[in-house]
This record gives C-alpha cells, sequence and structure tokens, in this order.
C-alpha cells in the first residue's frame, strides 16, 4: 500500500469520524481504494455502511478526519464529485416523475453514459418506463438504481444494498452484466450489502464495518480461507483445538463443531487422522462470526 | 463566490461549469408538468369559474355599473399561482435536491441552476401575465368589466410597470419558498418551528410597533406614494435576503436517509 | 463448481488442470480469457486472474503476447504425475480410513478393488 509504484488510490480516507450527536455512525476510520477493483463493503444494517458512502460523496460532512477521492476532498468539488456515482439504496425521485424520466436526465449529469448500454440493461430488467415512479415495486426500484450505476460507468460507483426486492433473475442479470461490463471497462465499484454471499465470489477485497470501525481490510481470497470449521466428537474436536484461537463454538448431544484460524496441509492431515471433519466457512459465516452476531439476526438487519 | 475546488488538478473547464448549471435547469424540467401544464391549468380553471361570476354580475346589475364592476378590481383570484410558485420551490429543495446529489451535483451548481430555473420561470410567467393583464384591459374585462391580472395590487401605471411587479412577486414567492424548504432541510422539525415562531414574534412586534406609534396611517401613505413597482421594487431586498440565506443554508445541508 | 471450501483461484486452477488431464483442453491450444472465466464461473475477474497465473507459474500454461494463453507442451504428462503423487494422501489414505472404521481389512479391500474391475 505504500510502495511508490504503486497506482494512487481512488480514495484515501484517514481518523473519519462522522458523530450524530453522541452517537458515533463513523468512527476513526482509516482506508484506501485502489483503483479498478471491485471491494465489498459489508457490515450489518446500521454498521456505517450507508453513511461511509454519503461522507466519500460528499452528502455529509465529516465530524473529523480527511477524505481524499481522486486526490482532492470531494467536497463542493464538481471535478471530483462528476467522476463518482453514488446509487442510494432507498434513491427519492421526484414526486411527479415516471420511469422515463430517470433515464432522460441522467445522462446529462455522468460524462461516460452509455445509452446503448442503459437501453439494454432496460429491456433485461423490463423497467416500465412509463408508469409514475410512486407507483414501482421495490425490486423496480432496484433495478432502476442497477441500470443507472451500471450505465453510468463512472470512474467510481457506490451501489448501496443494489438488490433489494431484486427476484433471483434479475439478481444473475445484475452480476453477469457487472462483470462482463466490468471486464470492458475497469473501474472501481464498491458494493455496500449485508447479503454477503450473494455477492461473496464477485469481490476483490472486502471492508467489512461493524459499529462504525473497520473490522476487516483484507483481500476477499484470504479472508475466504483464514478460517475452517473442524467438526466431531466433543472430546476429539476440543483436543485438537485447545491453543488455537477459537473464533466460534457450536454443538450439539456429544457434536462439537469450532471455527478456528487456517490449518497447515499437515494439521488438516492430523485432524483427518483423529477423525475430523473440516468443513469451509463462507465470507458471511466468518464475517458474522466476527461480527459477534448469529447469522439469522445478521440477515434480519435490513 | 466560492473556495470550494480552486487548486484543481483534475479541471474542470469553466464551459463545463456552466453546463452543469444548465444541467439542474434541465433536471428541474424533465417532467414540464409541475411548471407548466399544471399551474397554467388551475389559473386557466380559476379564471373561467371568475368568468362565470362576472358574467352573472353583469346580468344582475349591468344598469348602475360602477361598484360591482370596481369590486373585482380586489379579486385575488390571481395569487394562488404565487403560491402554488411557493410550494415548487419548496419540493425543489426537498425532493429535488436530495436527488441531485445523488447525480453527483455539488450544492453550489444546485442552486445556482435551481435560482436560474427560477428567474427564467418568474420571466416566462412575468411575461405571459402581463400580456393576459394587457388583454383584459384591451377588451374591457374581457367584456364584462372583470379584473383578474388587472387586480389593483398589481398596479394602474401601465403594462411594464405590471410586467415588472408579476416578476417582483414571482421571484419572491419562489426564492422566499426555497430559503424556508432550506432550513427544513438542515434543521428539520425544529428548524421550522423556531422559523414560523420567530417570523410569527416579527409579525406581532410590527404590528404591535406601528399601533403603538399610531403610524398605521404612515404606513399606508408608504404604500400609496410608492406604488405597486415602488413596492415592488422595494420587495426585491427581501428576496435578495431569501436568496443567500437559501444559499448559505443549503451550503451545509444534508438529505435525509 | 465453485463453493466455500478452498480459494476460488485455487479451486480454477484445479478445474483447468482437470479439463487438461481429461483431454477437454488440449496441448499447444488456446484457453478462454480470464474474463471468460470470470463471466462463466461469476467470480471477480482478478481472481480469476490470479487462478489463471497459477497455473503459468506452475509451467502448465504460458502467455503468446496478444494472443492469449496456451496450454505447454507436456503439461498433461507433468499434470498425471503430479495428481500421482497426491493420490495416496487425498484418496488412499481416507479410503484406508474409513475402511478402518467400519472393519474391512486390507485384503478384503483389495479383493473389493478387483471384482469392481472385473465389473466395471
Amino acid at each position: 500500500m505504500s510502495a511508490a509504484t504503486d497506482p494512487a488510490p481512488v480514495v484515501r480516507v484517514t481518523g473519519l469520524t462522522k458523530r450524530f450527536g453522541s452517537f458515533s455512525a463513523v468512527d476513526d476510520v482509516s482506508f484506501s481504494l485502489e483503483p479498478d477493483r471491485i471491494y465489498g463493503l459489508l457490515g450489518r444494517n446500521g454498521a456505517g455502511k450507508t453513511t461511509l458512502m454519503q461522507l466519500l460523496t460528499a452528502q455529509q460532512f465529516p465530524t473529523t478526519g480527511s477524505i481524499e477521492v481522486f486526490g482532492e476532498s470531494p467536497m463542493e468539488n464538481p471535478a471530483v464529485l462528476r467522476r463518482v456515482c453514488f446509487v442510494k439504496e432507498s434513491q427519492k425521485y421526484p414526486d411527479d416523475w415516471r420511469v422515463k424520466h430517470v433515464f432522460a436526465s441522467a445522462p446529462w449529469f455522468f460524462d461516460h453514459w452509455d445509452a446503448a448500454f442503459a437501453e439494454r440493461l432496460i429491456e433485461e430488467f423490463r423497467l416500465p418506463m412509463k408508469r409514475p415512479i410512486k407507483k414501482v415495486s421495490r425490486g423496480q426500484l432496484s433495478a432502476i438504481g442497477v441500470v443507472v450505476g451500471l450505465a453510468s460507468r463512472a470512474p467510481l460507483t457506490f451501489f448501496d444494498e443494489p438488490y433489494l426486492g431484486l427476484d433471483a433473475v434479475a439478481r444473475q442479470i445484475f452480476y453477469d452484466r457487472l462483470l462482463e461490463d466490468f471486464a470492458e471497462h475497469p473501474r472501481t465499484i464498491v458494493l455496500s450489502t449485508h447479503l454477503i454471499d450473494e455477492v461473496s465470489n464477485l469481490l476483490e477485497h472486502v471492508l467489512v464495518i461493524d459499529d462504525g470501525r473497520v473490522l476487516i481490510d483484507q483481500d476477499a481470497e484470504d479472508v475466504r480461507s483464514s478460517a475452517v470449521t473442524v467438526v466431531g466428537g466433543r472430546r476429539a474436536v476440543d483436543a485438537f483445538v485447545a491453543g488455537r484461537e477459537v473464533l466460534h463454538r457450536d454443538g450439539v448431544g456429544g457434536l462439537a463443531s469450532v471455527t478456528v484460524p487456517a490449518l497447515t496441509a499437515a494439521e488438516r492431515r492430523d485432524a483427518a487422522d483423529a477423525g475430523l471433519e473440516l468443513a469451509p466457512v463462507s465470507l458471511q459465516q466468518l464475517i458474522v462470526r466476527r461480527t459477534n452476531t448469529t447469522e439469522k439476526e445478521f440477515e434480519k438487519t435490513s | 463566490m466560492t473556495a470550494t475546488s480552486p487548486s484543481s488538478t483534475l479541471e474542470t473547464p469553466r464551459a463545463e461549469q456552466t453546463n452543469r448549471i444548465w444541467n439542474v435547469v434541465r433536471l428541474h424540467l424533465t417532467n414540464t408538468w409541475v411548471i407548466v401544464q399544471t399551474p397554467a391549468i388551475i389559473l386557466a380553471l380559476i379564471f373561467a369559474v371568475n368568468y362565470a361570476i362576472w358574467a352573472v354580475l353583469d346580468v344582475s346589475i349591468s344598469m348602475d355599473s360602477g361598484e360591482a364592476v370596481d369590486g373585482t378590481q380586489w379579486s385575488g383570484a390571481a395569487t394562488f399561482i404565487f403560491v402554488y410558485m411557493s410550494v415548487v420551490a419548496a419540493q425543489a429543495i426537498t425532493v429535488t435536491f436530495p436527488f441531485a446529489l445523488g447525480y453527483s451535483v455539488t450544492r453550489r451548481e444546485y442552486y445556482l441552476g435551481t435560482s436560474l430555473l427560477f428567474v427564467l420561470v418568474s420571466a416566462g410567467y412575468a411575461v405571459g401575465m402581463a400580456i393576459l393583464a394587457a388583454i383584459e384591459e384591451a377588451t374591457g374585462g374581457w367584456g364584462l368589466g372583470g379584473h383578474m391580472f388587472t387586480a389593483i395590487y398589481f398596479g394602474t401605471e401601465g403594462g411594464l410597470a405590471r410586467l415588472f411587479v408579476f416578476f417582483s412577486l414571482f421571484l419572491f414567492f419562489f426564492f422566499a419558498g426555497a430559503a424556508i424548504a432550506t432550513v427544513y432541510m438542515r434543521w428539520r422539525m425544529y428548524g421550522m418551528i423556531a422559523f414560523w415562531a420567530a417570523l410569527g414574534v416579527l409579525l406581532i412586534a410590527l404590528v404591535a410597533l406601528f399601533t403603538y406609534t399610531d403610524t398605521w396611517p404612515a404606513v399606508g401613505e408608504w404604500f400609496a406614494t410608492n406604488g405597486a413597482s415602488g413596492v415592488a421594487a422595494w420587495l426585491l431586498l427581501p428576496t435578495a435576503v431569501a436568496a443567500v440565506t437559501g444559499f448559505l443554508v443549503l451550503r451545509r445541508a444534508t438529505p435525509r436517509n | 463448481m465453485i463453493d466455500d471450501g478452498k480459494p476460488i483461484f485455487v479451486q480454477l486452477a484445479e478445474q483447468i488442470e482437470n479439463d487438461i488431464i481429461d483431454g477437454v483442453i488440449e496441448e499447444e491450444s488456446q484457453i478462454p480469457s480470464t474474463n471468460e472465466f470470470a463471466a462463466f464461473y461469476r467470480i471477480n475477474p482478478a481472481t480469476a486472474g490470479r487462478g489463471v497465473n497459477r497455473l503459468v507459474e506452475d509451467g502448465v500454461v504460458y502467455k503468446k503476447r496478444g494472443i492469449g494463453m496456451f496450454v505447454a507442451q507436456g503439461a498433461r504428462e507433468r499434470l498425471i504425475a503430479q495428481r500421482r503423487e497426491g493420490f495416496r494422501e487425498e484418496y488412499l489414505r481416507p479410503l484406508l480410513r474409513e475402511a478402518a472404521k467400519l472393519g474391512i481389512d486390507p485384503k478384503q479391500l483389495s479383493d473389493m478393488i478387483r471384482t469392481e474391475e472385473v465389473t466395471a
């Protein structure tokens, strides 16, 4: 991250704090985003993800700390903001608008807008262009945001919970078009969500936010292989994990299931010889374990 | 005007900046219904109702004209359009502003673009209403001695003066509506309560001042000597104050979540 | 094919290796691009790139400038040799362990293998 040969980061945040009254929505956060990567901004609802993105896009004002986007403060800075697109989870549109008005006006504000691409996405998502925006479903509202975010081709694009209400087909369309278009037009994309398993494979790097703090800032592949769950008889499991850091423990009857940091090949063999099974830990499970919540609770925070 | 984006290495050409401000104007006009069709239709309906009333009056008291026809000079029928524009301005701030931020528009660009829109729409409607006033005058009140666009408040100093009065009134209602909405955007309900309470106290204080100092006749005289266009000129002052205040407040406003 | 077990790039590399061993992808033929892999498996292109790079490092595939990635001459042989080394660890030991658990002794096990061969 410090080597002089690295490309300049797209975002560099240092000691950033945002307080609402006595509540710290973002609490002394530092990180950077490198160009042309797909990031996952993950965490429970209320963890501070949206506030963080609002700070990065100059919609909120920081309490303390510094934000650099494309090397400059984004605050009231058209040169920075015109390269940014932020698709909000609960984007409100002017009351009297119809769906078509969104796509009529968006091209005026995004330099790299691709009209043909937008058209194709609108068709794929089957958006009702003439319907008043107040009457479209939650899923269609999400799809409108997805189309704007993708077709804007902004060098820095934020998607906040982009697929709320989208059905399985629409979500697949989103992932496919995202990967396809990213391949042809690399840019920095931040997917913010609490439904981690859905997007886990699309991410190159993850930032996990909990209680306004950065809990994990790591390569997605490294996170994925950073832990394993040991399953077997309680006594055998206890003997095996003795002296290891235990991330999570679960059990039923004489069975135990314990999540520990990654094992070496030799250790895996030992576990197998001891009659223990090794189960993979998904990104979502791992983050749930690290944020100290139950998985159900985690998914329900929406 | 701003100390926000100097020394930028990501230079945005000046033409580009103007373009972004103009795009805010276009954003407001994406759906023209709010600003053009809807108010025009409602105005037409109000006119139709008034026309019917004049017709009735015309028939019933055509013999001894004078009083009734003079009475229509005090018509408030056209006030609707001004109040309507205040609401449009408030919505431009509470709904379109957060939306525009999502389109990566700066607060400055948004405010300048929106102000430009207010000026353009004010001019457009002022011209339209001045033309209608001229017709009203030329046709002797649409042939019935009615007054809607030539109501007494709009002045009796001729067409050009009336055009100026209309323009100034529109500007005032736009910027006042917008300024009040920025207070809401920044301080929400508390801001509203504080603002309306302060305004109420100010008005009561003025009334009390004039009453206790026995200066109501002087106030009346002030209006009389200035005339409609004189008052309209003075109105530009609070309008300018509202415009500047609106900008200063909006610069630090944040959208609701 | 992508699950949560191993890092995705390892899984991708192994998948390509399997295709080479099975002859689905022949030596000196071109393999799909990183982006094609990413789109097909719905994974991050950088992750797909890491999988392919792993094969480059192992000498399984090589890069032709401006054209793409090709399977190296002799890659299949080498991969088979490599897999054979891992065979004992990955297949034989678990087999023996399970057999022991079920009370199947090595002789019975080899008989089973022989009959299985005849019927297969």
